[in-house]
């Protein structure tokens, strides 16, 4: 329900700290799901507890629903206790004095709402997030699943306008994660509330997202749709981060012409690419197709040729790993391959599957 | 829609240094913890840093009653003090002899407590010792005691006609015990050996059980015998342990009072503790400054060292890797054996002494078994005929007082010694600047440096005279309050640092998020998840202040008698048994609270709290 934006913001922790954040320039639009994507230590707690206020930025704005919240520059800061925002905590951060009830129900007795709405309001939340059982427990004595719907609770009970969620579900086996990101989409859909989730794992981000914003070291790579991101990544580390079987990456700098330079030199010329300008490509391995062609067909498709290593079946589908002059370059095939190891085999690949990138790892639009 | 805003090419005009600590400001002063860690900062520099510097200061700064021998006005520079305690001709009984009987009951001090408790420490957990759980607490007992309270059964037992009073056991029993036996270096060593032994238990014990045995069985494996085991490895991994066990049982003898005392004293036998009391009581407040401060510095220099030792010590719990097994020795035939000496030394340490002292509360003449020797006199008797103690101890009106003395005062400075070592735990982990911390934590652990006479000392030199806002404190109960508190603070502060370590930022932060300010968070989250912590940051400084002589020897006076400071006045009448009593009533209290401080200790563990 709220916009937020984040103006060139920097943070370092301790003065001669490298900054956490470098600079960064985000707007998350009102009701969105936006999932800040990236590998392990590359900000994006620091960011989320610059949202909330946990942390203040060394440098920079935010505003929510275009007002300020804060603002180095004019030395503006807002408390967290007046952002009236939800976060839910990695591990949780129950109060371990305090029953199921009680924990849900203390944002609400210090907004002083009248006791009966205060426990119509606690029971209802309770109720649809299954927890209501266990009102007069201890959170010691629930199960990790269980303490995170209390969490998720305590936190939806305040009706915020902005959720903010730090790996929720991270602690959680398989099961309980479906069930938790059922629940979450279905409070995105209800609440119409602007979530900001925060994960290192890309198919939280993909199923869960209206837009992820993937970042690496304290720099935002880029934002977009979960299609956006996966098929059209802007530049090199999107491409190699996302994705379940990493990308094929062929580096046209490193030295060698081989057969797989050779390929992907007659493909950008079957496709009508400056070669010049293109460092380094990428197939993604579901995009890779393989099987053997007539010569007319190798001619069209721009084909090359590989050993098939290995076939690892993987329920309902297949990793195919060729061998191209030395390298390894895998494959996915989503019906039985009708071939064996050892066979020799062509394998092409379709122009809008191919992703090229220059000598800055930038994405070459085609 | 979301989209990257372009950047600005250049970054937006550089911060004024003005701009950016006005938002600093801003950003601190939501959150009052640094508020908070300066104004404990403040307290604790009134109430330890500058007593302590004050004493020091006496020592070379002239006072009012010595303006005329040093030629000299008020206030100046002088070595006149050092002089007379170091140089003079009266500085041999005043400083040097004292000095020599401090070391000398320290050495054998430190070397019976290891002989005594080094093998107990081994049998208790390396051994399949039997009856392991009861010693393990029965052989605890006589440090949960006042040390002094030993010394009284000493006196009870084998007091001659040296001094005056009721003779002892053995004098009754047809035995003169010789002066050596009965009274200076000998039982003094003795008593503070058995009084301090537990900290070798416990010491040398733990390190015992940490102690991987894989590397002592690789060492067997590769042929070396057990003795040569025990020298070339075990021993130089002990080291640190023994060696803190050692500085520490030199720390205490070096402020203990009480028992130099009662078996020193009436013979002339003076340790630096009694001379120190001696030159306060004498009202020699510059000779009592330079003791003080000689004995500030031998117990930081011996604290000190400890602490380097420990630190070295850590390093080598890493060596030995973690999770090894203990492996118990089976003893055999030595079992027996074995277990009489562990039982023989609970009985010479606790079990006799403590006999002892009950009996003599109910005989007319110690030692005699006849049966109309018996009395409940010395409890509930009337009309005694005594000069001063006309009925027995539950009738006299200063024995109640000094209990409500006793019960409140230290009650109130152990409560408010808890809450401080909470909120300084809560300052020292959550500063933003890290030199407040830093100094907090320093200066509320300055009083561990500063032996308990010596600090009492310091406390007369600060507020004897009105110190603004506060006026004269000296014979009112507030001195006595701040003095027990001040002393508890290195305890209660590190309880505190520790749960709060313990607790996290994330609860808090958790309240923050669903709107509850500062005080808030205090009240309903810090303090009710730390309410088991403060439980015990409150009850055993209550124990140790409750049994505590050294310190508020110095800063009572007959009106603000605590039961300690009342029972050592019936020492000096010579009431021997009213005297027990008391002490008898003193023990009981120190070990009902040890006992509950332990249950509820173990309550709060599995408290169904914590959710990890
Ligand atoms: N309180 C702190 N003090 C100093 N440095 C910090 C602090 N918190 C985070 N950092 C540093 O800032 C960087 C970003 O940390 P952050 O916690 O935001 O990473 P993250 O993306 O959430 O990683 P993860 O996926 O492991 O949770 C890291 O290099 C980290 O070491
Ligand atoms: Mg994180």
């Amino acid at each position: 329900m709220s916009s937020i934006v984040l103006e060139n913001i920097r943070k370092t922790y301790g003065r001669n700290a490298p900054p956490a954040i470098a600079d960064l320039s985000m707007e998350i639009g009102s009701s969105e799901f936006l999932c800040l994507l990236g590998p392990s230590g590359c900000g994006k707690t620091t960011t989320l507890r610059m949202i909330a206020g946990l942390e203040h930025p060394t440098d920079g704005r935010i505003l929510v629903d275009g007002k300020p919240i804060v603002s180095v520059a004019d030395g503006l800061f807002t408390v967290p206790e007046k952002r009236n925002m939800g976060l839910v905590f990695q591990n949780y951060a129950l109060w371990p004095h305090m029953t199921i009830r009680d924990n849900v129900a203390f944002g609400l007795t210090l907004r002083k709402m009248p006791a009966a709405e205060r426990d119509a309001t606690v029971d209802q939340v309770m109720t649809t997030l299954g927890i209501a059982r266990y009102a007069d427990r201890y959170p010691g004595q629930l199960s990790g699943g269980q303490q995170q719907r209390v969490a998720l609770a305590r936190m939806l009970a305040l009706q915020p306008s902005v959720i903010l969620l730090d790996e929720p579900l991270s602690n959680l086996d398989a099961k309980l994660r479906l069930e938790m990101r059922t629940e979450l989409k279905r409070i995105h859909a209800e609440a119409g509330s602007t979530i900001v989730f925060v994960t290192h794992d890309q198919w939280e981000a993909m199923t869960l997202a209206t837009t992820i914003a993937v970042m690496s070291e304290g720099e935002l790579q880029q934002v977009g749709t979960p299609d956006d991101i996966y098929e059209r990544p802007a530049n090199r580390f999107v491409a190699e981060f996302v994705g379940n079987l990493p990308i094929n990456i062929v580096e046209r700098d490193d030295g060698r012409s081989d057969a797989l330079h050779a390929w992907i030199d007659r493909c950008l010329t079957l496709f009508a690419v400056d070669g010049a300008r293109v460092a380094s490509a990428g197939i993604r391995p579901e995009a890779l197709r393989f099987g053997s062609l007539s010569d007319e067909e190798v001619t069209r498709h721009a084909a090359g040729q590989g050993v098939i290593v290995d076939i690892v079946p993987t329920g309902g589908s297949w990793i195919v790993e060729l061998d191209v002059a030395g390298h390894r370059v895998f494959a996915i095939a989503t019906e039985h391959p009708q071939v064996t190891t050892g066979e020799q085999t062509h394998f092409w690949v379709e122009r809008h599957h191919l992703h090229l990138f220059d000598r800055d790892k930038k994405r070459i639009t085609l | 829609m979301t989209q990257q805003t372009v950047l600005p090419e250049e970054r937006a005009h550089p911060l004024s240094a003005w701009k950016r600590l006005s938002y600093l400001v801003r950003v601190k002063s939501a959150d009052p913890t640094l508020l908070l860690a300066l104004a404990l900062l403040i307290v604790f520099g009134y109430l330890i840093f500058a007593p302590v510097v004050l004493l020091l200061v006496d020592a070379v700064t002239v006072h009012f009653a010595d303006t005329a021998r040093t030629r000299q006005d008020l206030g100046d520079l002088t070595f006149y003090y050092l002089n007379r305690v170091l140089l003079s001709p009266i500085s041999r009984d005043l400083f040097w002899w004292p000095l020599a009987h401090t070391a000398i009951i320290s050495a054998g001090a430190i070397l019976l407590a290891f002989l005594v408790g080094a093998p107990i420490g081994w049998l208790l957990s390396r051994t399949d010792l039997m009856g392991k759980k009861w010693f393990s607490t029965a052989l605890l007992v006589p440090y949960m005691l006042p040390s002094w309270t030993f010394a009284l059964a000493w006196l009870t037992l084998f007091k001659n006609r040296t001094i005056g009073g009721l003779p002892g056991w053995m004098e009754t029993l047809g035995f003169t015990p010789p002066d050596w036996l009965a009274y200076g270096a000998l039982p003094i060593a003795l008593i503070l050996a058995l009084h301090y032994a537990p900290f070798v238990i416990l010491l040398f014990g733990n390190a015992l059980k940490q102690f991987d045995t894989q590397l002592e069985d690789s060492a067997r494996s590769l042929g070396a015998s057990p003795l040569t085991v025990a020298r070339r490895i075990i021993l130089p991994l002990m080291m640190p342990s023994l060696v803190s066990a050692a500085t520490l049982i030199f720390a205490k003898c070096l402020g203990d009072f009480g028992v130099a005392y009662v078996l020193g004293v009436p013979v002339g036998f003076d340790v630096l503790a009694t001379s120190l009391f001696r030159a306060i009581s004498t009202s020699q407040a510059g000779a009592s400054a330079v003791l003080a401060g000689a004995i500030v510095l031998l117990g930081s220099l011996s604290i000190i060292i400890d602490m380097r030792l420990l630190k070295e010590a850590r390093r080598f719990v890493t060596i030995g890797a973690k999770g090894a097994i203990a492996r118990e020795a089976p003893l055999g035939k030595w079992q027996l054996p074995a277990v009489a000496w562990a039982f023989a030394v609970f009985l010479v340490s606790a079990g006799i002494p403590l006999a002892a002292l009950l009996l003599t509360t109910v005989m007319h003449v110690p030692g005699s078994f006849s049966l109309d020797n018996f009395t409940l006199d010395y409890w509930i008797g009337t009309d005694l005929g005594t000069t001063a103690l006309h009925q027995g101890i539950l009738l006299t009106g200063e024995f109640w007082l000094a209990l409500w003395n006793s019960v409140w005062m230290v009650g109130l400075a152990a409560t408010g010694a808890g809450m401080l070592g909470l909120l300084v735990g809560y300052a020292v982990v959550r500063s933003p600047v890290r030199f407040v911390s830093v100094a907090l934590r320093q200066i509320t652990f300055l009083p561990y440096l500063v032996p308990g006479i010596a600090f009492a000392a310091a406390y007369l030199s600060m507020f004897a005279v009105p110190r603004p806002p506060l006026p004269a404190l000296y014979g009112t109960p507030i001195i006595l309050v701040l003095a027990i508190l001040a002393d508890q603070m290195p305890f209660a502060s590190r309880a505190g640092i520790s749960s709060m370590m313990q607790l996290g930022r994330e609860p808090e932060e958790a309240g923050q998020i669903v709107g509850a300010g500062w005080f808030r968070r205090m009240r309903s989250i810090v303090l009710p998840i730390q309410r088991g912590a403060l439980v015990s940051a409150i009850l055993l400084p209550f124990i140790s202040g409750i049994k505590g002589l050294s310190l508020v020897v110095v800063l009572a006076v007959p009106g603000t008698d605590l039961l300690t400071t009342y029972a050592i006045r019936l020492v000096d009448y010579g009431y021997s048994q009213a005297a027990n009593a008391v002490v008898v009533m003193l023990c009981v209290v120190a070990f009902a609270g040890t006992m509950l401080v332990q249950k509820i200790g173990k309550a709060n563990l599995s408290d169904g709290m914590g959710s990890k």
